[in-house]
């Protein structure tokens, strides 16, 4: 419930901020606003700090782990993450834990910076109890940053190999001293053609640096970084998978209570990261290296598990039904295998629709209260894959029942806006309150994540629909009676 | 097939409300039956739209929906006929589009969320419950007995012949067409009964409404004034006809007028003369017959009939003075062509061109239309028993649409709905007669019943004298029996006939393809959408796709892209221009293609999958079309060998070879087998060892079962060589590589 | 001496005369030729003399095979079309402005010629290019007209001779003559129609209102045009074709292609269908005698049938996926 409270504020924050319109050029953050002159009060120093950089997914995911001690005279709690700013607006689902006991959630962080002229932004990080001073903590910080391997070359044939770029800073971005740090590298393979080396002197064991283990590479350590110390390396790695892009993923849930239905409906705009083509696709080459499949940076198929118990799904684009998916229900959850109409290669766009039925007692419950529902559904479905899949946006909307009130949800997604509206639909009189969560740079580790949504719904309510409808077609009937028994003849003479 | 049967027992009951709730029941079930045949495409694939200009139609409908009525009204598309453009809203029969965007927006008024395309796709099955039900009111109006018009509406519902034009998916004008056909006639003839002007008024509203919908209106156009001419001249003119036919003709040429494609035709073609001229005619015939019952004098009246015919001669000479002098349009083409048939053959290749423009051979009228093809005659000959108003109409009817449906294949349309009423009517009389319960008593048993020449008389019929003496009745059960288990058989097999007729020939949409795995599980070749969804996607989105004429509507529909000619034909040149670019060599292509900015190139190819609707099956067309324009640049000649064939094989004639079109079918396509095998699975021949070699367009997109191809045309070269030097200098450089990578490969040697 | 020498040059004019006498304009005298009959008749070696090459006029000629043992109906069929063309062709220009010869080579006077092109089919037209003079061509190969396109009308011939033609010479049109005889003819026969329709009527008013009458022709119509008469008129069907074991195949195979006989006893067939219908609807019940009525219910029921049943059997050969029969056949 506390990651809740903050969201309430943030959407407080929101409320006031002025660009809550959602466009998709500019990703949307609720951040606070601070004077331009603000710099973090150095209270504290990261006594150390251990950064991973896995990169065996279609995006960069970073955790770092830091051990950081209040420096200063008075408990302090509020711990600063810089970031670049062009850098912010691709970072997605920052989540901080406190090492020595995860079990209690992750910790309150919102976004602040300065105005649009600052180059520099933060993530605000609130510690649970203020840190005394001289006192240490231990905080894992995790976050993935999206669209950030270039293909170099941009441009290769069908069959090749394909090569992404990854540039970032070998010191850590960190608002305080660092005393000492190090950062490990995890390529997919051991592929690495080039990479930057940096020159043994900054390293603190003066050795050759990068490190190399197979295919891990550690840059570093490194002693005492000042703070907003920056040093840019980029490494090329061998990636022959496409990097599948979602710049928006529409997903509505609809709660029926007299079909005792969820029927749920996802709409992908999907696109592939990856290299383009050097020459137009060929067929032929296609059909021979479709015999032995070798990786390719072509994005052949989809796999989308979906709970147990999903009913009739469909697979559908702008034209209609996609004929080729497959859909095996097992004991323990069911698979829905999709293949696009055509190979999906690097710089080509495919969008389309998937939808399935389920049972709704398995994700509804009554309160035993009375007249109020909860609602447990997964925040997040969606095709699973071993490169990964970014999502730029997600509006998703759950469509509750025609008179449903007092709607509340909660979550441990990162949430930048919520509202709730009316949508009308199937002969409804007032309309079903929907609500409606937007997130920004999710991933698709955050699949398993749940959205629980309580509503108040009122026995009468179920009963509008019939009566309204009962009143209509009787309406109808009156009128063709009336209208049966007009007379349209001129004169006396009577029509036969 | 219960209408009958149910409806005589209804003998026994009393009260006609029984009856009439019974009767509602049935054409409830017929209705629906009706509709429910029509599905098959749908629950084989999927509610989709079907061949080609439904997708037009389909594409016209989301316009209207989106922008609102006026903006369709005046509708100019720059994507199609590119650069030309068409102003659609003033060049099509909108009569579909609003009504299925008029459906659409009473269901969101209900806030029903359903589909346009949904609507699309079902519109032609509901519609034709509606026209069961028309056929019904025509045919109660045509005989005294309840049963025909039942018959008649489960006939219409279920015949193939109007099946064919109205499954679900096939969304075009047809499909509301017909309803309104049959509905127009049948308030025609209650206008003609009854003499109400009231009745003429909705005649005119529902012509009008067919006019908006279906360029097939001429029909109805034509007939009515026939109508009234033969009943005029059969001596049955009377004040009914004068005020039915009077506000018919004005009310229905006024409503006519207001569609935009039509205008002011009515007055000033050819096909509308007739019922101007029979307008004029029932005037003048109206007031002789009033001066006529003022003074009853025998001369006079000699001199009016004198009078009446010379200004009838009079009036008919203007017209034809006036077609001549081109004041008023002589035929169009397409309607020429039902007169002159050979015309269209030698003028208009185009229309020629078009399957369903072909002859009818008699298979077909079988394969439509069934039993009935035996009943219809019966029935008209049944029309000549009474010769009332309305069975003139009948007859008029039938001989005029069975000439058309002989001479088009298309215009059995117009034919199945009145070969439902006759045979109905043939049918109903068998049914009523036996199945009839009461038993005549053997009053003539002792007039030497057993003399045979009695017996050989009663044995051969003879003319309309058969209905002189005397109607009995059935004697024995066994004829009874006889007849009536004959009947429910043959209506039995009717239906299976139908159900089996409408499942195997009229349920595919030709833009899905389906096809049976050894194992005889169903295997769906998709290609069209395959590709054209690549376009959609992958291309921006103003990139003109040059295609045979075939598929423009389809491009436009589903890839969304600009075409450049597509299957509203009605840029001649434009067409030939595709053509020649198809079929002339690339170096006179090329600059072809660059002048229409052309950037993609389409083709159909069929060669793998032995899918015989290929572009290369229809290239003699497109030569054709081409060589009309361009008779010295393109010569069909050049595409036969010595001995007249065509061939695509090694004896293929090099114009052939080197024609763009050639080129882009069997580009790269021996590379998918071993070196000389590649065979051509349509016209079965093994194709040149050598694949023909492409420089001014490249590979763009190939479909999985290679179905569709398109090619992108290159932009100049950068070093302002031609292309071909271009790419023979790029291959010189590739040869290690390319033949590394993909084996066996023959490139070309300068 | 001197004389001598006057009578040589009083003399050499006329030497010169005799020597140009036969090599004139071989055009001009060609023409003259021609003047006669709008077009040569040639044979091997004037077709030679008329095609050979320096040429500065053009020659259309017609390759074709009159005589009816060769069997070609096309040739025949277009041979007045091309006299006509080639009348109006002198007709229109008088002056010889366009120089334009046509010619007609038949095979039976120029069959070298036809060896010599390789023609194994008639009727060819070729059209040679001037090779020298203005509007030459560089190529001496004849343009050639194939009648792929089946019989072609004068003015057709007419538009592709005006193509090869350079813009600037005159192209005069075909001029049909009008036929007087036919115009006399056909109002003749009107008037008389009509005098007689005015005298007879007493008599024509009660057959064209009797019923039957009307009846027998819709029906007729009716019958014709659904068994496929017009796709005969039209594609010129064969009316019946023998199978290749000698004896006659009635039903062509295939769908949609039938015989000329094939469809007019599909007609017959649904003649009688029909008419047994008729007769069980109207005249049976109205037989009094029952049975009379017996007898003759079976045997219309019995021809129904069988009818039916041939039907259904002849339409399983048209069409191989067919399913449904009735007994007997």
């Amino acid at each position: 419930m506390r990651s809740f409270s903050s969201l309430l504020s943030c959407i407080a924050v929101l409320s006031s901020f002025a660009a809550a319109e959602l466009n998709l050029s500019q990703p949307l953050l609720s951040k606070q606003v601070l004077a331009s002159t603000f710099k973090p009060p150095q209270v504290f120093k990261n006594v150390n700090l251990v950064r991973t950089t896995n990169l065996d997914k279609g995006f960069p995911r970073e955790t770092i782990n830091v051990i950081i001690e209040n420096v200063d005279a008075k408990p302090q709690s509020e711990y600063y993450l810089p970031f670049e700013s062009s850098l912010i607006s691709r970072v997605g689902g920052l989540e901080v834990k406190d090492k020595k006991s995860p079990e209690k959630g992750a910790l309150r962080v919102e976004v602040v910076g300065f105005d649009t002229a600052s180059s520099t932004e933060f993530y605000l990080i609130h510690l649970p109890t203020p840190l005394a001073p001289k006192e240490q903590q231990t905080l894992s910080i995790s976050y993935s940053v999206l669209s950030a391997l270039k293909p170099v070359p941009a441009q290769i044939s069908q069959a090749d190999k394909q090569y992404v770029q990854y540039t970032f800073s070998v010191y850590t971005p960190s608002a305080y001293l660092t005393e000492k740090q190090k950062t490990k590298v995890k390529f997919p393979s051991a592929d690495v053609p080039d990479y930057t080396t940096v020159s043994a002197e900054l390293n603190a064991e003066k050795k050759a640096d990068p490190q190399k283990q197979g295919s891990t590479f550690s840059y570093g350590p490194y002693d005492n970084v000042p703070a907003g110390a920056e040093e840019l390396v980029s490494v090329r790695y061998e990636f022959t998978k496409p990097i599948a892009h979602a710049s928006l993923l529409e997903r509505d849930i609809e709660v029926s209570h007299w079909g005792g239905n969820l029927a749920t409906e996802e709409r992908y705009w999907l696109s592939n990261l990856g290299a383009s083509l050097k020459n137009h696709f060929s067929r032929v080459e296609w059909q021979k290296q479709s015999y032995m499949n070798p990786p390719t940076t072509a994005l052949k198929a989809l796999n989308v598990p979906l709970a147990a118990g999903a009913l009739n799904p469909y697979f559908t684009d702008d034209i209609g039904n996609v004929s080729t998916s497959r859909f095996r229900t097992g004991k323990r959850e069911s698979n829905l295998e999709l293949k696009p109409r055509y190979p999906i290669f690097g710089g080509w766009k495919y969008s389309f629709r998937v939808g399935w039925d389920a049972d709704l007692n398995t994700y509804l419950r009554k309160l035993s209260t009375g007249e109020s529902y909860v609602l447990k559904v997964p925040f997040l479905e969606g095709p699973k894959s071993p490169e990964g899949i970014q999502y730029e946006r997600i509006h998703l909307r759950v469509i509750l029942p025609e008179g449903a009130t007092n709607v509340k949800y909660s979550t441990s997604v990162p949430i930048v806006d919520s509202h709730t509206d009316i949508h009308k639909t199937f002969m409804d009189t007032i309309g079903r309150s929907s609500l409606t969560l937007t997130a920004i740079n999710l991933v698709d580790d955050f699949r398993d994540r749940d959205l629980i949504v309580t509503y108040d719904y009122p026995w009468t309510a179920g009963f509008r629909k019939p009566i309204v409808i009962t009143l209509g077609a009787f309406v109808v009937f009156t009128a063709a009676w009336v209208v049966g028994n007009l007379d349209t003849s001129i004169g006396k003479k009577k029509v036969a | 097939m219960a209408a009958p049967a149910s409806d005589t027992l209804l003998q026994q009951f009393t009260g006609r409300k029984t009856r009439g709730v019974l009767r509602f029941v049935i054409l409830g079930l017929i209705a629906g039956a009706a509709v429910s045949s029509r599905l098959f495409s749908v629950i084989r694939f999927e509610s989709i739209i079907h061949e080609f200009d439904p997708w037009f139609n389909f594409r016209a409908t989301k316009y209207l929906v989106q922008n609102g009525f006026y903006s369709f009204w005046d509708w100019f598309d720059d994507r199609t006929w590119h650069p030309l453009g068409r102003v659609t809203g003033g060049t099509l029969y909108p009569g579909l589009m609003v009504t299925s965007g008029v459906i659409y927006h009473a269901l969101r008024a209900l806030t029903l969320p359903v589909d346009i395309r949904n609507i699309c796709v079902l519109l032609a099955p509901g519609f034709s419950g509606l026209t069961a039900f028309a056929t019904y009111l025509l045919t109660s109006e045509m005989v005294a007995s309840p049963s025909a018009g039942l018959l008649a509406a489960a006939f219409m519902g279920i015949t193939p012949g109007y099946i064919s034009r109205s499954v679900a998916g096939s969304y075009d004008n047809e499909a509301i067409a017909i309803f309104l056909l049959v509905f127009t006639f049948f308030l025609w003839i209650k206008a003609v009964k009854n003499g109400s002007m009231f009745w003429g008024a909705l005649t005119a509203l529902f012509y009008g409404y067919m006019v908006s919908a279906w360029g097939g209106y001429v029909f109805i156009t034509n007939l009515l004034p026939l109508h009234a001419f033969v009943l005029i001249c059969m001596g049955r003119y009377s004040p009914r006809l004068y005020v039915s036919y009077t506000s018919w003709y004005a009310l229905g040429t006024l409503a006519s007028m207001q569609i935009p494609f039509v205008g002011f035709l009515p007055i000033r073609s050819s096909e509308h003369m007739s019922s101007l001229g029979v307008f004029g005619l029932i005037q003048i015939v109206g007031f002789v017959e009033y001066v006529r019952v003022q003074l009853p004098n025998k001369q006079f009246q000699t001199l009016l009939r004198a009078l009446v015919f010379v200004i009838f001669v009079v009036a008919f000479g203007g017209l034809v003075v006036l077609t001549v002098s081109g004041t008023i349009a002589p035929w169009s083409g397409r309607f020429y062509s039902l007169w002159d048939t050979a015309y269209a053959k030698i003028h208009i290749p185009i229309i020629a061109s078009v399957s369903e423009h072909q002859p009818t051979a008699w298979p077909a009228f079988f394969f439509d239309l069934s039993m009935m093809i035996w009943l219809f005659p019966a029935g008209v000959y049944m029309c000549f028993r009474s010769l009332t108003d309305e069975q003139v109409f009948i007859v008029i009817y039938s001989v005029l649409a069975s000439y058309f449906a002989g001479v088009m294949v298309r215009l059995m349309l117009t034919l199945t709905p009145i070969v439902c009423v006759a045979s109905a009517m043939a049918f109903s009389q068998i049914l009523d007669t036996y199945l009839d319960a009461k038993i005549p008593e053997q009053g003539a048993k002792e007039n030497g019943s057993s003399d045979p020449a009695k017996v050989a008389a009663a044995v051969l019929p003879d003319g309309l004298r058969s209905t002189r003496n005397p109607l009995v009745g059935i004697y024995s059960y066994a004829s009874r029996l006889t007849v009536i288990g004959a009947s429910t058989v043959y209506l039995m097999l009717f239906v299976l006939h139908c159900t089996w007729v409408t499942s195997n020939a009229y349920s595919s949409p030709s833009v899905v393809l389906a096809s049976r795995l050894p194992d005889g599980s169903q295997h769906i070749i998709d290609d069209y959408r395959e590709a054209y969804y690549w376009l959609r996607q992958n291309t921006p989105d103003n990139a003109k796709v040059m295609s045979w004429w075939d598929y423009g509507y389809q491009i436009g529909g589903m890839a969304d892209r600009p075409t450049l000619v597509d299957n509203n034909t009605w840029n001649n040149t434009h067409i030939a221009t595709v053509g020649k670019a198809m079929s002339s060599r690339e170096e006179v292509s090329y600059p072809i293609m660059r002048q229409h900015e052309v950037d993609y190139v389409l083709v159909v190819f069929g060669g793998l999958l032995g899918y015989s609707g290929d572009d290369i099956n229809k290239f003699l067309w497109m030569v054709r079309i081409a060589e009309g324009i361009w008779p010295e640049e393109v010569k069909e000649r050049n595409f036969f060998t010595q001995r007249g064939e065509y061939r695509v094989d090694e004896e293929a004639t090099p114009t052939m070879k080197n024609s763009l079109m050639y080129k882009m079918s069997y580009y790269n396509y021996n590379s998918l087998f071993p070196a000389g095998q590649a065979t051509d699975r349509v016209r079965g021949v093994r194709l040149p060892a050598e694949g023909p070699q492409l420089s001014t367009i490249e590979e763009a997109f190939t479909s999985e079962n290679w179905i569709i191809r398109i090619y992108k045309v290159k932009e100049p070269d950068n070093f302002g060589r031609d292309h071909q030097s271009a790419t023979a200098f790029d291959k010189g450089h590739k040869k290690k590589r390319a033949s590394k990578r993909k084996g066996p490969r023959v490139l070309r040697v300068e | 001496m001197r004389w001598l020498q006057l009578l040589t040059v009083s003399v050499l004019p006329l030497v010169a005369l005799a020597a140009k006498k036969p090599s004139g304009d071989r055009f001009s005298d060609f023409r003259s030729k021609s003047l006669s009959s709008g077009n040569l008749k040639l044979d091997d070696n004037v077709y030679t003399q008329l095609t050979k090459a320096p040429r500065d006029y053009s020659v259309v000629v017609l390759l074709t095979a009159l005589e009816t043992r060769f069997g070609c109906t096309l040739c025949r069929e277009f041979q007045p079309e091309w006299d006509l063309l080639s009348k109006s062709w002198q007709k229109g220009d008088k002056k010889a402005e366009s120089r334009l010869l046509f010619g007609t080579l038949d095979f039976v006077d120029g069959k070298s010629t036809f060896q010599s092109l390789m023609l194994q089919t008639a009727p060819v037209i070729l059209f040679f290019h001037p090779t020298v003079g203005p509007d030459a061509k560089v190529d001496a190969q004849p343009v050639r007209f194939d009648f792929t396109a089946g019989p072609q009308s004068a003015e057709q011939i007419h538009a592709w001779v005006a193509r090869q033609l350079p813009a600037s010479s005159p192209k005069p049109s075909v001029v049909r003559p009008i036929n007087y005889v036919k115009i006399i003819s056909v109002t003749t026969a009107v008037l008389g129609l009509i005098t007689f329709v005015t005298v007879a009527s007493p008599y024509i008013v009660p057959v064209l209102q009797n019923r039957n009458l009307w009846a027998a022709f819709s029906l007729i119509g009716v019958l014709l045009f659904t068994s496929g008469h017009m796709f005969n008129h039209i594609r010129k069907v064969p009316y019946v074709s023998g199978d290749g074991k000698g004896g006659i195949s009635y039903f062509a195979g295939g769908f949609s292609n039938q015989f000329g006989l094939e469809s007019q006893i599909v007609a017959a067939i649904y003649g009688v269908l029909s008419f047994a219908t008729i007769s069980l609807a109207l005249k049976v019940p109205r037989i009094a005698d029952a049975r009379a009525q017996q007898i003759a219910v079976f045997i219309w029921s019995g021809v129904l049938l069988c009818m039916y049943s041939f039907l259904l059997s002849v339409f399983r050969i048209k069409n191989g996926g067919y399913q449904f029969w009735l007994p007997p056949f």
